[in-house]
């Protein structure tokens, strides 16, 4: 799987360019992503963030290839990871990315670990795939020490109280840590975090969060947060990708999205957040639900629900709008 | 006027030291909600929040009869509940309704939107079969849901509207009282603003008083008048909402304002300690973990009043305590 290496550019570990891709489902085909285009560099956190069913998830595993094809089918574009693209490679391949390649941890830690394992069986698992990976032969002690500390980096207090257990006796906080170790002991290049904070609470949430900003600083770990809570992305990312109905809305810097939110989409999010007392007025929800995607708009997807809906927004879906190094993909971005 | 008055509600669970074994290791009890009094108020929405774990949702049940306290009382409306007659219990569930945390746990996926409503007004025999479908048609126009929504099945629906089901369901028979668990924590944010105006709307079209409890200080900042903070089963503040977010008087409650996300990027603090179990048997629950406690923590700290409807259980705040009688019978109990 090296035999690229040398291609390798330093700053650009993933390239999506122009991602295109369907569901067949027996109600038809939907088109999940269209025309997605992402970079992320090396030692990054790049947060994509959008409403459920704006494609996050599906774009996360379509990176370390784990749709099942069919019921998706990629239409167009490419998926390239240092310097390869996943897309055209031999199926065969595929498994040496994975793990030590691109990691990912998922949404649901209860369901993403198996409920008849302890810890320590999971974890050594996945200290398996690592030792394939690198040809090296460890042995039950330096596994022992490996899993002891790769918990104690996780903040759990006690480790090997924690390898003892099986996944229904640890708290929501702790399974989420669980499963993040399964993936860092294998030292990905890239590591997809899927709402890796959704359903604990603040304290659990911001805690986690603190724990992979620290793992980013101390061994440069490449991240990719999906998440739809604003505020959780931007606790931690350096750029955002904002999406909706399987496009890319709008991509730049953190704090510049944060202090000047350029698409009419990312400004309702951000207003849909309450900030007032009880006092305050109602909050400026977009109205309606977020889209079908069996029935889409013509034009801007968001036009139905943009309070600054022009016709043309209505007739021609715009492009990608570049303005002070941010993409935007609305007309009002263009010829500001 | 009080809509409900809880004084010193303590609620027990049997717990089990080593789970999954047939023997009993370590078996005993655990009071899950400890000495908990607070008042709402007739038309207004009293806040409740708290780490997971650490009673909100047992609060809730507790005060639609799903938890039988221990101790302690509940009143409704003026009028005492006891917990095991059943005409008490009809009293408490006509005037108080509930929505659950999870939409998809808490609706019948067998059932469409409309039979799941009507269970409610089949149970409450106060409506003539006659009305059954008019009163429906009514309470789902009044929590924003389309008509067509009647004949769908739970699953066809989306996270906000099945949290609307719930709501006219708790609806359909007219309250005085909605106890709202968690109900816009798995929902998007654009769908929680949508929820939440709702909410707000109806408290005040329908004269409706809400106990609101959630985990996101944004929200319960943006919805309720009064605010208490949990922590392991005890009230550590309760207050007027401004007071408390404005100016936290207890350090737990400090803490968990500083941690409050915003649209502005801050720094992430170091979190330690916070979620593990750090109560010691008679000390203050929050004492282990607390920066700044003292000798005198390891004894249980009463509610001291300091004013402007402000409660917090900390020695701190002893000296500026305001003594009344209400605060003194909370320290003799």
């Amino acid at each position: 799987m090296t035999e690229s290496s040398d291609k390798i550019t330093l700053e650009n570990l993933l390239n999506v360019r122009g991602l295109t891709m369907d569901y067949a489902s027996v109600d038809g085909r939907v088109r999940v992503l269209e025309n997605v285009s992402l970079r992320m560099q090396k030692g990054e956190i790049v947060g994509i963030v959008g409403e459920s069913g704006s494609g996050k998830t599906t774009l996360g595993l379509s990176i370390i290839g784990l749709l099942d094809k069919p019921p998706a089918e990629i239409i167009n574009g490419s998926i390239i990871f240092e310097g390869n693209d996943l897309l055209k490679l031999d199926p065969i391949e595929l498994p040496h990315y994975r793990g030590t390649g691109i990691g990912m941890v998922f949404q649901e830690a209860l369901a993403a670990l198996n409920p008849v394992y302890q810890t320590e069986a999971q974890l050594r698992e996945s200290l398996e795939v690592l030792a394939r990976a690198q040809k090296l032969s460890l042995t039950t002690e330096a596994e022992a020490k490996m899993m002891v500390d790769i918990l104690k980096d996780l903040r759990l207090d006690n480790p090997e109280w924690v390898l003892k257990k099986y996944p229904h006796e640890l708290s929501g906080g702790m399974r989420q840590r669980v499963s993040i170790a399964m993936a860092i002991v294998e030292k990905p290049r890239l590591l997809i975090l899927d709402e890796v904070t959704t359903g604990l609470d603040v304290y659990v949430q911001n805690r986690i969060l603190n724990i992979l900003k620290d793992l980013n600083r101390r061994t440069g770990t490449t991240m990719m947060l999906i998440t739809h809570d604003l505020m959780v992305a931007s606790q931690i990312c350096d750029r955002l990708y904002v999406m909706y109905a399987g496009r890319v809305m709008e991509e730049g810097k953190t704090d510049a999205i944060l202090s000047n939110p350029k698409h009419p989409y990312t400004q309702k999010l951000f207003a849909a957040i309450p900030q007032g007392f009880v006092d305050s007025p109602p909050l400026p929800a977009p109205i309606g639900e977020p889209p079908d995607l069996r029935k889409l708009p013509t034009g801007c997807k968001f036009h139905p629900r943009c309070p600054f809906v022009m016709q043309k927004c209505k007739d021609i879906e715009p492009p990608v709008f570049n303005e002070d190094g941010r993409n935007v993909v609305c007309w009002l971005a263009e010829k500001t | 006027m009080n809509i409900v008055e809880v004084d010193n509600l303590t609620v027990t669970f049997r717990v089990r030291g080593g789970s999954l074994l047939l023997f009993e290791r370590g078996s005993g009890m655990m009071n899950v909600v400890n000495d908990v009094s607070f008042r709402i108020r007739e038309g207004e929405t009293f806040g409740l929040a708290g780490e997971t774990g650490s009673g909100k949702s047992v609060i809730a049940w507790a005060l639609v009869g799903l938890f039988k306290p221990r101790r302690g009382s509940v009143k409704i409306l003026g009028k005492e509940i006891d917990f095991r007659k059943k005409a008490d219990l009809t009293y408490l569930r006509e005037n108080v309704g509930i929505v659950f945390q999870d939409p998809v746990g808490s609706l019948n996926p067998r059932l469409r939107v409309k039979e799941i409503v009507k269970e409610s007004l089949v149970a409450s025999k106060n409506f003539d079969k006659r009305d059954y479908d008019s009163r429906i048609e009514e309470v789902i126009d009044l929590v924003g849901l389309r008509k067509s929504c009647l004949v769908a099945f739970p699953r066809e629906l989306s996270g906000g509207e099945k949290q609307r089901v719930s709501l006219a369901r708790a609806l359909v028979v007219p309250k005085k009282m909605l106890v709202l668990d968690e109900p816009t924590s798995s929902l998007d944010v654009s769908v929680q603003a949508q929820v939440l105006n709702t909410l707000r709307e109806l408290k005040s079209k329908l004269h409706l008083s809400y106990f609101f409890i959630t985990h996101d200080i944004n929200v319960i900042k943006y919805m309720s008048d009064s605010l208490g903070i949990l922590y392991y089963g005890k009230l550590m503040e309760v207050g007027r909402t401004y007071d408390v977010v404005t100016n936290p008087k207890h350090p737990f409650t400090v803490r968990l304002m500083s941690n409050v996300p915003g649209i502005k990027r801050v720094e992430l603090q170091q979190e330690e300690g916070l979620s593990e179990r750090g109560s010691s048997p008679t000390g203050c629950v929050y004492s282990k973990v607390c920066p700044k406690a003292f000798e005198k923590c390891v004894n249980s700290p009463p509610m001291f009043n300091l004013g402007s409807d402000q409660y917090a259980a900390c020695f701190l705040h002893e000296n500026a305590a305001i003594p009344s009688p209400d605060a003194k019978a909370r320290s003799e109990a």
